[in-house]
């Protein structure tokens, strides 16, 4: 079998190996998938779809998509431009609301489909007119088709070897979903045939279903199921669409035919559990398909399957649940009368012979299921297959339903698990003497406090016993040492019958403990699918003090960061500028400032003591001229050097200090020789 | 003739941006995705998850993964912008594919989606393996968890898990608070510690343990406890995102439509939280939440507003940036508190917090440092679940020039002042050397 879609099935089965009928999930998917506002209800293909999957599961059509899809359907059927197919769809939708139409536009319709039938070349063509004509003859009675031998054989001509069918003449590739859609077409035929049929072209047809049923697919369950698988995948149409084709095109055959089919019962079954094993599709077509192609097993006349379903396969013994089985069709609708028998209890895995003896399970009106009353003794907490068989009460009955003979079903039986007896402590490695233990409340808080080296041990111990008192080995039994730093280690702990116990020699495995003393805490962890009371206990905690890890240790490995301190904005940084120069403070600058203007003032003092004038200043004007002009240049020169501190460069002030240096020594040596002469003469005189 | 080949060159032009279409900031729409599957009845047994993807506007094309007919790329281009491998079963890709195209398609900032199962095949494991995470090496270990299960009719093995360890992260899970446990059934994996780029979305409970629930349980689980992971997020160095999970069935209607109640929890739940928390997290996925993107970096001195080619040291400057966060339709403003500014040369100088007017721009100010040289602008913005955003822009710094240092110093007065009272002397001085009698 294909991996694939074994593997498929256990996405969509899950590990529920048998079917539950159709119920409410259903109803509400579909009134969340075919409502208007979902964006289906477009066209009348898909009002159809709607409309049929409403009245099968029994909803409540709403007004307004009644009256949407009576609009649509006076709208095609009125119009002489509309579509064959938007036609056979009107007419579909049609015989679920019963919309009012004129006899005028039946007769219209009527001529046109006979038009089409006879001008068919295809199979969709052939499909359409046939089933309108057939929709048409269901509410107005009067039609007939004149060549129905001849419209059967043309149709009959797309038919392959392998029972398969293309869907027109120039279309080289055949498929099963063609396959479905060819008997149909063929069933409308057959019924719409007066005189009636030659009875040989309908049996060869029965010949060909059975080579369709030839090429089947399987899943490990059970489910069947047709596929094609086209090599150029353009127009694939999928299983479901393909498997709920055959089966309009079956049932509607089988309704009409007077032959019973030899299909085997098992392959009804089959593909009845195939739609079950869907689940609740979440796509509007999908539902449709599935709801209609069990809507055609669920009434057809090959054989009806009823479907063995239990509402919950898990059981407490301690609260001592009843084994509920329900027997449905497939659209969950009520059984004939039948008994279910529990045919034995194996347990999982093993061989074993039965638990029990087979025994009837007895029917309860109030809920519609067959119950077990009480659990047999022999039934302790485990996992068991529970095998059932359905016995129809009428013979004639077996002719029209399939059960499917023993039905296993997997059936936890679980219970609270009685813990006694739990006692961690720590021995003395040569000797096996107890340092020290303490008593452990499993059921309850605890918080033990040991310390051990590495020449001790550590021992914990506890005792499990099943409600009936055997000895329970869960499946889960694990005892966790965690270190400070995260390292975990992780040991299973062993029985021996309902003693459970482990003891840790940490002189072996200081190397596995990477040489890392100090503080671990213990954790126990005791659980089993069937154990009501599986329990994850912080213990306490054990002070290690183990040797200094040799050179050549492994390091222990790294520990996952956890996530949030990894992100998360960094501190803040700021720059620290450079300290500015450390500088006296103003009042004192300029006190020194004031300071240094003494000597001046002390100097102008001197000058006035001493009686300083301004006798020898030249008396002619001309040297008076340059001698003013000598010291406006000196005055000048000291000021440019004072414009120099202030804003001016050295370039500006050198210029300028050309300039006016120039002048300077020019007047300067007129002054200078002038006041020479003077003095000279003085002294001459 | 001239003027077809300018027609030419102007559709390819025009076509380009859409031939090449990783998620980029400039062409974030327009997403294709492939969705390689096992079985084509997945399709409609997954069909809700699908949808909730097709009606938020990507193209799904499905393919079966042993499909010869399959490519990721053709002459160079890459025909999708994200890939779904709903296929743990199979055993070699069709067509082109391999673990390698796979990882190249990474490479190239594309997402992943990868479900695996029990029973998931080598293939598939290598395809964690290459994204960080290894699963449970038993190839029929299951994640087993005997306290924290989905209380169910007709599940009995404690393998059907309700978990609701979540990452705390509203980017990547959305802002509503996911109330219902997540219904999971499959394998678990282990994250790498070293690998900083993976995540683990949902951890399974303490209680939990990775093993095969049909055999007995001989020589300790792999992995127990929250150490395992049951989704997992990677966020690669390119912004590519994936997911990987040990468990298909999580995406499938039944688990999206199941009600769920935990053991030892009294609250039933209507209906699972896989659907809001799987739709969530492929928009996270697929890049509707989380991704950043900054523009209109501006920096200049308090002031002006031209940027300055380079600035002096202990200058007032202005820094400001504009950071959309895409939603899948549009850039809307990003607000956070947390976006950082460094002045950096070698080392960050400055590390400040932006300040957000709430409308994406962010802006701070602060002194360049009395230290010359050529620094970076840098807004390295890393925070979980969002792409980081990385833009650098150099800047050189200078000293002062030689008459830009202070002029007037209080403490030299004393100088100047016996400078000029000096002058003032040998002025008066020249007047009573030459003139007195």
């Amino acid at each position: 079998l294909d991996l694939r879609f074994f593997y498929f099935f256990l996405s969509i089965c899950e590990s529920a190996s048998f079917f539950q009928p159709i119920s409410d999930s259903h109803r509400s998917a579909a009134v969340e998938l075919f409502s208007p506002d979902h964006g289906s209800l477009k066209s009348l293909e898909e009002t159809y779809e709607a409309l049929r999957t409403f009245d099968v599961l029994g909803i409540e059509k709403k007004p307004d998509v009644t009256a949407t899809a009576c609009r649509l359907v006076s709208e095609t059927v009125g119009s002489s431009s509309s579509t064959l197919k938007n036609v056979f769809y009107a007419l579909k939708a049609n015989s679920i609301v019963k919309c009012k139409i004129n006899d005028k536009a039946y007769q219209g319709i009527i001529t046109r489909l006979n038009a089409a039938v006879d001008g068919a070349s295809s199979l969709p063509d052939f499909y359409y007119s046939v089933g309108g004509l057939v929709l048409v003859k269901g509410s107005k009675g009067d039609v007939h088709l004149a060549d129905a031998d001849g419209i059967f054989r043309s149709v009959k001509a797309f038919r392959q070897s392998d029972g398969r069918w293309r869907s027109s003449s120039s279309n080289p590739e055949s498929s099963a979903f063609a396959a479905g859609i060819a008997l149909e077409t063929l069933a409308g035929v057959v019924s719409l045939a007066s005189p009636e049929l030659d009875q040989s072209l309908i049996s060869t047809l029965n010949n060909d279903i059975s080579k369709l049923f030839d090429s089947i697919e399987k899943y490990d369950d059970g489910a069947l199921y047709f596929d094609d698988k086209l090599v150029d995948g353009h127009d694939h149409q999928g299983p479901l669409a393909t498997t709920s084709s055959v089966v309009r095109g079956l049932t509607a055959f089988a309704a009409v035919t007077d032959e019973r089919l030899n299909i085997p019962s098992n392959k009804i079954l089959g593909l009845a559990n195939f739609f079950l094993g869907i689940g609740v599709p979440g796509d509007a077509k999908d539902l449709f398909n599935q709801i209609d192609s069990l809507a055609c097993l669920e009434s057809n006349r090959v054989s009806i399957p009823l479907i063995l379903s239990l509402p919950s396969t898990v059981l407490s013994v301690t609260k001592e649940d009843l084994l509920q089985v329900n027997v449905n069709t497939v659209l969950g609708s009520n059984a004939p009368p039948l008994t279910v028998k529990l045919v034995g209890v194996f347990t999982s895995g093993s061989k074993a012979a039965s638990l029990v003896e087979s025994q009837e399970l007895v029917f309860d009106d109030g809920t519609g299921m067959y119950n077990l009353k009480n659990l047999p003794k022999s039934i302790d907490v485990g996992s068991y297959t529970f095998v059932f068989e359905i016995v129809l009460h009428e013979l004639e009955h077996e002719k029209i339903y399939i059960t499917g003979g023993q039905k296993k079903v997997p059936i936890f039986v679980s219970g609270l698990i009685k813990i006694e007896n739990a006692e961690i402590a720590v021995l003395d490695s040569d000797l096996g003497s107890i340092e020290t233990q303490k008593k452990l409340d499993l059921a309850g808080q605890n918080a033990v406090s040991l310390s051990a080296n590495h020449l001790q041990k550590l021992r914990v111990s506890f005792k499990l016993t099943t409600p009936h008192g055997l000895a329970f080995k869960p499946h889960q039994a694990l005892l966790k040492l965690r270190h400070e730093s995260k390292v975990e280690h992780i040991f299973v702990v062993g029985n021996s019958g309902k003693q459970f116990e482990i003891v840790l020699n940490f002189l072996g495995l200081v190397e596995k403990f990477f040489y890392l003393s100090g503080r671990y805490d213990i954790e126990l962890a005791v659980g089993d699918a069937v154990m009501e009371n599986s329990l994850l206990l912080a213990i306490g905690h054990i002070e290690l003090d183990l040797p200094e890890p040799p050179e050549k240790a492994t390091r222990p490995p790294p520990q996952p960061v956890d996530p949030y301190s990894r992100y998360g904005p960094k501190a803040e940084i700021t720059h620290i500028f450079r300290a500015p120069e450390k500088r006296p403070p103003k009042e004192l600058s300029l006190a020194f400032l004031g300071l240094t203007f003494l000597p001046l003032l002390g100097f102008l003092i001197g000058l006035l003591l001493l009686g300083v004038n301004l006798k020898n200043f030249p008396s002619n004007a001309v040297p008076a001229t340059f001698a003013t002009l000598f010291h406006v240049s000196i005055g000048a020169v000291l000021s440019l050097y004072v414009l120099f501190w202030l804003k001016l460069d050295l370039f500006q002030t050198l210029k300028l200090l050309g300039f006016l240096g120039v002048i300077l020594v020019l007047v300067g040596h007129r002054v200078l020789s002038h006041l020479a002469s003077t003095s000279a003469k003085l002294k001459s005189a | 003739m001239g003027k077809l080949w300018l027609i030419c060159i102007a559709s390819i032009s025009i076509l380009l941006p859409f031939l090449c279409n990783a998620f980029s900031p400039e062409t974030p729409t327009d997403r294709r995705v492939l969705v390689l599957l096992d079985d084509f009845a997945i399709m409609s047994s997954h069909s809700l998850y699908f949808n909730a993807l097709k009606s938020r506007g990507f193209d799904l094309e499905f393919k079966l993964a042993d499909d010869p007919k399959i490519a990721l790329q053709r002459y160079g281009q890459y025909l999708y912008d994200a890939l779904i491998l709903f296929c743990p079963s199979v055993e070699r890709f069709g067509g082109s594919i391999d673990v390698a195209a796979i990882v190249n398609f990474v490479d190239s900032g594309h997402d992943l989606i990868v479900a695996a199962d029990v029973n998931a095949s080598d293939l598939i494991r290598e395809v964690g393996t290459e994204c960080g995470v290894d699963f449970d090496e038993d190839p029929s270990a299951m994640v087993i968890d005997h306290i924290g299960y989905a209380v169910s009719g007709t599940e009995g093995d404690h393998t059907l898990i309700a978990s609701d360890d979540f990452i705390k992260s509203d980017v990547i899970l959305g802002g509503k608070k996911i109330e219902a446990p997540i219904l999971f059934r499959g394998i678990g994996h282990a994250v790498s510690p070293a690998n900083s780029l993976v995540l683990k979305v949902l951890s399974a409970s303490p209680s939990a343990y990775s093993a095969n629930p049909k055999s007995k349980l001989s020589t300790p689980p792999p992995l127990t406890g929250s150490a395992i992971s049951l989704v997992s997020i990677v966020q690669a160095r390119n912004n590519a995102r994936l997911l990987i999970t040990g468990s298909l069935s999580m995406f499938s209607n039944r688990f999206f439509r199941s009600g769920v109640q935990k053991a030892g929890s009294q609250t039933k739940h209507e209906k699972s939280g896989n659907e809001q928390f799987l739709t969530e997290i492929s928009k996270w996925i697929f890049h509707e939440r989380g991704h950043l993107k900054a523009v209109n970096v501006k920096h200049h001195r308090v002031g002006e507003t031209d940027e300055p080619a380079l600035y002096r040291i202990n200058d007032e400057l202005e820094y400001a940036v504009e950071i959309y966060e895409w939603s899948g339709t549009s850039w809307e403003p990003y607000v956070a508190n947390d976006v950082q500014l460094q002045f950096y040369m070698m080392s960050p100088y400055v590390l400040k917090t932006l300040s957000s007017d709430k409308k994406g721009l962010y802006s701070t100010s602060f002194k360049v440092p009395d230290v010359y040289g050529v620094f970076q602008f840098k807004v390295e913005h890393q925070k979980l679940g969002y792409t980081s955003l990385s833009l650098s822009k150099q800047i050189p710094v200078r000293p002062y020039r030689h008459n830009e240092y202070e002029r007037f110093i209080p403490a030299a007065y004393p100088y100047y002042g016996a400078a000029f009272s000096m002058m003032a002397g040998f002025f008066i001085f020249s007047f009573a050397h030459l003139y007195s009698k």
